[in-house]
């Protein structure tokens, strides 16, 4: 049971209602809905982060999923889950990100692992990220890509406390899927990978 | 004199019409009567919800920066309010005030709190549905009538402007009216300053079958303040069981002003003609 109140069609501020015209919007629009002048720019906020950009879709999954994991939002975790694996992410992959097995084990490509190693210090950690994560994530990764994609992992952290404070539910749609796809509902901590903080 | 912004959006749809005048704040939601119509279900028990004296000025001041023309103040029963009328007299430096009161709370010297609004740009808008106290205190309280009628003819010796509301179940127009209308005019209160108007059916009135049904765009736009948030329209930020309506909810942020009224603006502007009129909610 979710923590607060989330408005139905009928208690929907005026100028909410268009997101409720299509049915249930979901749990994280239906809560916004309670402070209307949040709603839009929340999320065209979230929409811009973690939408489509130059990152690519797969690589918005590894930062939206892999920080999902590290920060133990169970309504991300199953919600990101199926988008990663409609977005043609191997089930080893999906699992590596929810920690389930190491990175090494599911990523075989050097650039990727050092992205999510770099992920890892973004999402995993505060203070400064170590020279073991930066430097070799600046050898393959460009500024722009970097910037993207902590903008996507600052969106994530946001939707992470909001759902994990809040208590929001999975829709029975996406517990559906884990279902079908094979993938637990229950998800064990995950701590990051690497050195994470510069000392 | 407060200096309008007259470059302001919401100047400029204040001054042609597209946004009404007036903007209504709760001063507070708790009542010493619990009326069988209440909006807000308002009564002794009911929370509070209440406006700071500081943020109803602050309201004012903005308001009259913003073009808008007039105040109302409702609750609740605003007179429960140690502070009301002083903080209403400095409301009345920016805007006119129309101060909504049923009128039962200026027995004996308790009516000099009242007598402070004199000679202010205030008037006071007192509830009496009936020429006929047993008719009218079904609905409002036991001795409702006779508070009423005590209080009207001084409030006007003592140089206070009362407008009389009434509020019926009945066609706006009904001959029965009439000696109600008699009445009032007895009292004191010119013709002109008598309000006659429609049950809306929400609130209260919503869970006893009462009223006339009204969408949003029936409801006139008002900009309304309550310490929950900005509404459209005074008819918004009703009650029903006990929870807030936020079908009308515009934003929660109140102050600065311009925030609440830019969303409405937005609202109105892409909303078409309602049936205000027809319905005689204005």
């Amino acid at each position: 049971m979710p923590r607060i109140e989330l408005p139905g069609p009928e208690q929907a501020p005026l100028t909410t209602k268009l997101y409720f015209a299509g049915g249930d919007p979901g749990p994280i629009v239906s809560a916004l809905a309670q402070v209307p002048e949040l709603l839009a720019p929340t999320l065209a906020f979230v929409g811009a982060a973690l939408g489509p950009g130059a990152a690519g879709i797969r690589y918005k999954e590894f930062a939206i999923l892999r920080t999902s994991a590290l920060q133990g939002c169970r309504y991300c975790i199953h919600a990101h889950t199926t988008v990663a694996v409609d977005a043609g992410l191997t089930p080893d992959e999906v699992r590596g990100l929810r920690g389930e097995i190491p990175l090494d084990a599911a990523f075989p490509d050097e650039a990727e692992r050092t992205l999510l190693c770099w992920i890892d210090a973004m999402a995993g950690a505060t203070g400064p990220i170590a020279e073991s994560a930066w430097s070799p994530a600046r050898r393959w990764w460009p500024d722009h890509l970097l910037v993207e994609l902590a903008t996507t992992i600052g969106a994530t952290l946001f939707l992470n406390r909001f759902a994990t404070g809040f208590e929001l539910p999975t829709s029975p749609e996406v517990v559906d899927r884990l279902h079908e796809t094979g993938f637990a509902l229950d998800i064990d901590p995950v701590q990051p990978e690497g050195e994470l903080v510069r000392d | 004199m407060t200096d309008i912004l007259i470059d302001h959006p919401v100047a400029a749809a204040v001054a042609d019409g597209t946004l009404p005048g007036r903007v209504w704040l709760y001063s507070n939601y708790h009542c010493n009567l619990a009326c069988s119509y209440c909006l807000t279900e308002s009564s002794p028990r009911s929370p509070r919800r209440q406006l700071e004296a500081a943020t109803m000025l602050s309201v004012a001041e903005q308001a009259a920066e913003l073009g808008f023309t007039g105040l109302g103040v409702t609750g609740g029963e605003p007179f429960l309010l140690p502070w009301l009328p002083e903080t209403v007299r400095a409301m009345a430096t920016f805007l006119p005030v129309v101060l909504l009161t049923n009128g039962t709370l200026f027995e004996g010297d308790r009516i000099n709190r009242a007598l402070l609004l004199a000679d202010h740009d205030v008037a006071l808008q007192i509830s009496l549905d009936s020429h006929r106290p047993d008719l009218n205190d079904l609905a409002r309280g036991e001795d409702n009538f006779a508070k009423v009628v005590a209080a009207v003819p001084r409030l006007v010796a003592g140089g206070v402007t009362v407008r009389i509301a009434t509020t019926t179940a009945g066609p706006l127009d009904d001959p029965g009216l009439d000696p109600l209308r008699r009445l009032v005019t007895s009292l004191g209160v010119a013709p002109e300053n008598h309000l006659v108007r429609p049950i809306v059916r929400r609130g209260r009135a919503d869970l006893e079958d009462l009223g006339v049904e009204a969408e949003a765009r029936d409801i006139p736009s008002e900009l309304t303040i309550t310490a929950d948030g900005a509404f459209w329209g005074s008819f918004g930020p009703t009650v029903r069981s006990g929870r807030l309506d936020t079908d009308l909810l515009l934003t929660r942020t109140v102050l600065p002003l311009s925030a609440p009224a830019q969303a409405l603006l937005g609202v109105v502007s892409g909303m078409p003609a309602g049936n205000d009129t027809n319905l005689g909610i204005r």
